[in-house]
């Protein structure tokens, strides 16, 4: 999941109401937004007003705190995440899962054990489908253990499109042409489809990263992907995120950040590790 | 094919959800993970800020004690801030740090309150935390408060780490509270490279 950058003069939200947006965002949703971020949620919550038929900003505030279906609340997240990604994007540190942290991940356990590996933000499912088809193919361990793939995102919209699985020739740039004959249904000139068998391997979930009652839901997870996510959350929504992914993790297991994100920043929980193709960050043994 | 169905996450009622109970009582759990669990569930009650901190002053678990900080950052209020700042004498390094760290990131009208008397504590490495503390506030008094310690303070570390804090802060108006510190020690070569290194640092060389 990422977010625009897009910039102009505001026309709705007053200063006062801004600020109350966006602290009601970042306590539902980790999302933070800043001032330089107005214009864009300015005009993603007059359009939603304007939607539900509500005028004043502060009757849609509380439209968001009170309704109990939480429906609008998701409708608004909806607009507010813009899902830019593509295939085998930051390959680097899909090497390193297969050419060292996933060996060792089950070492010393029995073959037939479960490994577990989440993608956490997978917008319209890129990533996890880049490591379903990097394990299979790259993992020599592959057919040694079962391999349960999860994937969540704040979005529904993008949820749906990844559990769909079809995608234009953009996402699939770095895809080699083999891969996308193997993996691949042609529908149309602009667009494939991945098969059956990878969609329905992957756990997708409407979850919330800022919410511990959701995240408690996440155990035993050997390999976290949570990658230029928490960019876009603030200290204390960081901070906070990587608690709840140390007690997602099992011992020795591993989280991936982007490239530009360093744990170390974040919190002291991780030990940083440093592979010939990447540093992930690792839940210490106890 | 190595990949199988995961079992189905979402929507599932979480452990803790469908044991009911307190999280203040877990807070006391043998278990660290059920008081990691009690503290993120304790962050959104104010009330909890006493069993918080009770249990960051016994406990043992760096894992839980950076989720009870968490916690007490996410409550934010400033009985929270009240109750970190004893820390800040706290022999534990990683405490300390930790300490530091989390009133940083409560907010600085609730925080400064609580930390600006500490830099007239009688211990002088107190001083000097909550000088490095006070200049990652972003508030009003910030200069002033420092410029305090610049002007009276009898130790030259304290005073060294006011003049840290204020280089950092970037605000420029510092650099005339920094040059003073010259006069009150003017043999000392620290004081000399720092300030020097200030007006570097202000005069954009």
């Amino acid at each position: 999941m990422s977010l625009p950058s897009d910039k102009g003069d505001t026309a709705g939200l007053s200063t006062a109401d801004y600020d109350a947006f966006c602290r009601f965002l970042r306590e539902r949703t980790g999302l933070s937004f800043t001032e330089a971020k107005r214009y864009f949620v300015d005009r993603r919550v007059s359009e939603r007003m304007a939607a539900v038929g509500v005028e004043h900003v502060r009757q849609y505030l509380n439209l968001l705190r009170f309704q109990a279906s939480g429906e609008e609340l998701q409708l608004l997240v909806n607009r507010m995440t813009v899902n830019e990604t593509y295939f085998f994007r930051e390959m680097y540190q899909l090497d390193c899962l297969v050419n060292a942290a996933l060996d060792e991940v089950v070492r010393g356990r029995a073959p037939g054990s479960r490994v577990r590996i989440w993608s956490a933000g997978c917008a319209t499912g890129e990533e996890p489908y880049s490591i379903a088809i990097t394990l299979l193919e790259r993992w020599n361990r592959v057919d040694d253990f079962e391999i349960e793939l999860y994937a969540s995102d704040i979005d529904s919209q993008v949820l749906a499109r990844a559990q769909d699985g079809i995608y234009e020739e953009r996402s699939l740039q770095a895809m080699p042409r083999d891969l996308l004959a193997k993996y691949f249904t042609r529908l149309d000139d602009q667009s494939w489809q991945i098969m059956q068998e990878l969609r329905d391997s992957i756990d997708f979930s409407l979850v919330n990263i800022a919410d511990p009652r959701q995240m408690e839901n996440f155990r035993g997870m050997d390999v976290i992907f949570c990658r230029n996510l928490l960019i876009y959350f603030d200290d204390l929504g960081r901070r906070q995120a990587a608690s709840m992914f140390y007690d997602a993790l099992s011992p020795n297991g591993f989280i991936c950040l982007g490239h530009s994100e360093s744990m170390s920043r974040m919190s002291s929980l991780f030990v940083p590790r440093r592979f010939p193709d990447a540093i992930l960050y690792q839940k210490p043994q106890s | 094919m190595a990949l199988v169905k995961a079992r189905k996450i979402g929507g599932a009622t979480p452990a803790a959800a469908a044991e009911g109970g307190d999280p203040l009582v877990w807070l006391e759990d043998a278990d660290p993970a059920r008081r990691r669990q009690a503290a993120h569930a304790l962050g959104e009650r104010p009330d909890a800020v006493p069993a918080l901190c009770a249990r960051l002053t016994r406990e043992e678990d760096a894992s839980v004690c950076e989720t009870l900080l968490t916690a007490l950052v996410r409550i934010g209020t400033a009985a929270a801030a009240a109750a970190l700042v004893p820390h800040l004498a706290s022999e534990d390094v990683g405490l300390r740090n930790g300490v530091i760290e989390s009133l940083q990131q409560m907010p600085a009208a609730v925080v400064m309150p609580k930390v600006a008397p500490i830099l007239t504590a009688a211990d002088s490495d107190l001083r000097i935390f909550a000088a490095q503390l006070v200049g990652k506030l972003p508030h009003p008094d910030r200069l002033d408060l420092l410029a305090g310690v610049i002007d009276r303070d009898p130790h030259v570390n304290v005073c060294l780490s006011a003049v840290e804090a204020l280089m950092e802060s970037g605000d420029p108006a510092a650099l005339p509270v920094i040059e003073r510190l010259s006069g009150r020690f003017p043999d000392n070569p620290f004081v000399t490279f720092s300030v020097d290194a200030a007006r570097r640092l202000f005069s954009g060389a």
